[in-house]
């Protein structure tokens, strides 16, 4: 059978990737835009900040969006087994949460878009709540009581999140997103993955007076009314005890073409997310022509710090 | 070409008693320069920093570096060396009518 160059073409890269062992684990779309490990830097992720206006004064930020922490270069250090260390080498990209109920932590990376098609983004993620220690520390939470087998911590993890800052086409702003929302803020098991069905509220709306929320508002969707579950629950690997780290494989495939969503995976579940509503806002927005932002964030419901984890992430499209 | 991270650990926070600024992980590098700025300043008040650190951001301890006086105006910046992989920065007021709002800035090099 006659093989075509367009074959030669697609197994000759299938051959590299395979072969290397930085984006073997990885799964990239023709055009690699971004190949952030964290052992060399911070490679441009960080804390999302707020608008402020011409003076930089403090208080023309808004109040849920002042504080979403900047990210750090984590060895993955624990209290019982020192350095655990990264997936690749030692460093993991770690956004941590204060221990306030509904704070949220963020990175974020901005790029914008040289073409419309699918886009994609991998990372090898953990989540974590942070651990206690001392005989103050509650031994259950919520669903969770140890057991030997079962840890309190798991309940103390609420969601992290996934999503984009899409804008183009003459102002046409909208995001994507993906949470998974592990536990309610009583340690309710939930483990379910959630899209909002609203954009998310914007510093000009808060400057024009449409809406001003308080400090730890949950800033991708403020109205829990406004989240919708997808699927079934997800059980994932968070292994008993808040200082061991297993590394989960998240991909997710939006198409910028049309506005849509498309695939998100985590490990072993691939989920078709072309139902997923993607609203847009109905204004126009300047200054963001091809907008191509994508955030990670990580928010607490307990009041326990909450950590998401990155140990490499990869963004890549098919224009 | 070194790497290096300054980081936003407190951008308007009230000092009106004693504030710890979150635990940073800072493995990576070997030099680590605080800079606290008072925004809103109270110059009557009287500010010690000190500069902590931890083996596991659980536990904190002080460093051997010698704690700061300032008063709460202006810019106060300190250095810290040789420090284990966690670091926090402890400020601590006295003497103020009002609290000052204060920025802290980690600025961190290999």
């Amino acid at each position: 059978m006659a093989t075509t160059t367009t074959e030669v073409g697609r197994d000759l890269r299938s051959a590299i990737l395979s072969s290397d062992p930085q984006l073997s684990k990885f799964n990239p779309l023709p055009r690699i835009l971004a190949h952030d490990d964290f052992n060399t830097g911070l490679h441009g992720w960080v804390e999302l900040g707020g608008n402020y206006d011409g003076r930089g004064d403090f208080h023309s930020l808004d109040r849920h969006f002042r504080d979403f922490r900047p990210p750090q270069l984590s060895t993955c250090d624990f209290f019982d087994v020192g350095t655990h260390g990264a997936m690749s080498g030692t460093y993991a990209l770690k956004l941590a949460t204060r221990p306030y109920p509904g704070h949220t932590a963020t990175a974020i990376r901005r790029l914008t878009m040289s073409g419309r098609g699918l886009l994609q983004i991998e990372a090898y993620i953990a989540y974590k709540a942070e651990a206690t220690v001392g005989d103050e520390a509650d031994n259950a939470f919520g669903d969770m009581e140890w057991d030997g087998n079962r840890h309190p911590s798991e309940a103390q993890f609420g969601a992290f999140t996934v999503a984009t800052d899409l804008c183009g086409d003459g102002g046409l702003r909208y995001h994507t997103v993906a949470r998974y929302q592990n536990a309610d803020e009583d340690g309710n098991m939930l483990r379910r993955w959630r899209y909002p069905i609203v954009p998310e509220p914007t510093p000009r709306e808060h400057f024009e007076g449409k809406v001003d929320y308080p400090y730890a508002t949950d800033f991708t969707a403020p109205n829990p009314d406004d989240w919708r579950d997808f699927g079934d629950e997800q059980e994932l690997c968070m292994n008993e005890v808040p200082t061991k780290v297993n590394w989960h494989y998240l991909r997710w495939v939006i198409d910028t073409e049309k506005r849509q969503n498309v695939e998100l995976q985590l490990n072993d579940r691939i989920m078709d997310w072309s139902s997923v509503p993607v609203p847009p806002y109905e204004e126009r927005y300047g200054s963001l022509e091809n907008l191509l932002n994508f955030y990670f964030s990580v928010r607490t419901l307990s009041g326990q710090r909450n950590f998401l984890y990155l140990d490499s992430v990869v963004i890549s499209a098919d224009w | 070409m070194r790497q290096t991270q300054t980081a936003v650990l407190e951008r308007g926070a009230v000092l009106d008693a004693e504030l710890a600024t979150e635990p940073f992980e800072a493995a990576w590098a070997s030099e680590a320069r605080w800079f606290v700025e008072f925004l809103e300043p109270a110059p009557e008040g009287s500010v010690v920093l000190r500069t902590q650190i931890s083996a596991d951001g659980l536990t904190w301890v002080d460093h051997e570096s010698p704690a700061i006086q300032c008063s709460a105006s202006g810019i106060v910046t300190t250095s810290v060396h040789d420090f284990g992989h966690w670091l926090r920065l402890v400020a601590l007021i006295d003497g103020a009518t009002a609290a000052p709002l204060v920025r802290v800035y980690l600025a961190l090099k290999e």
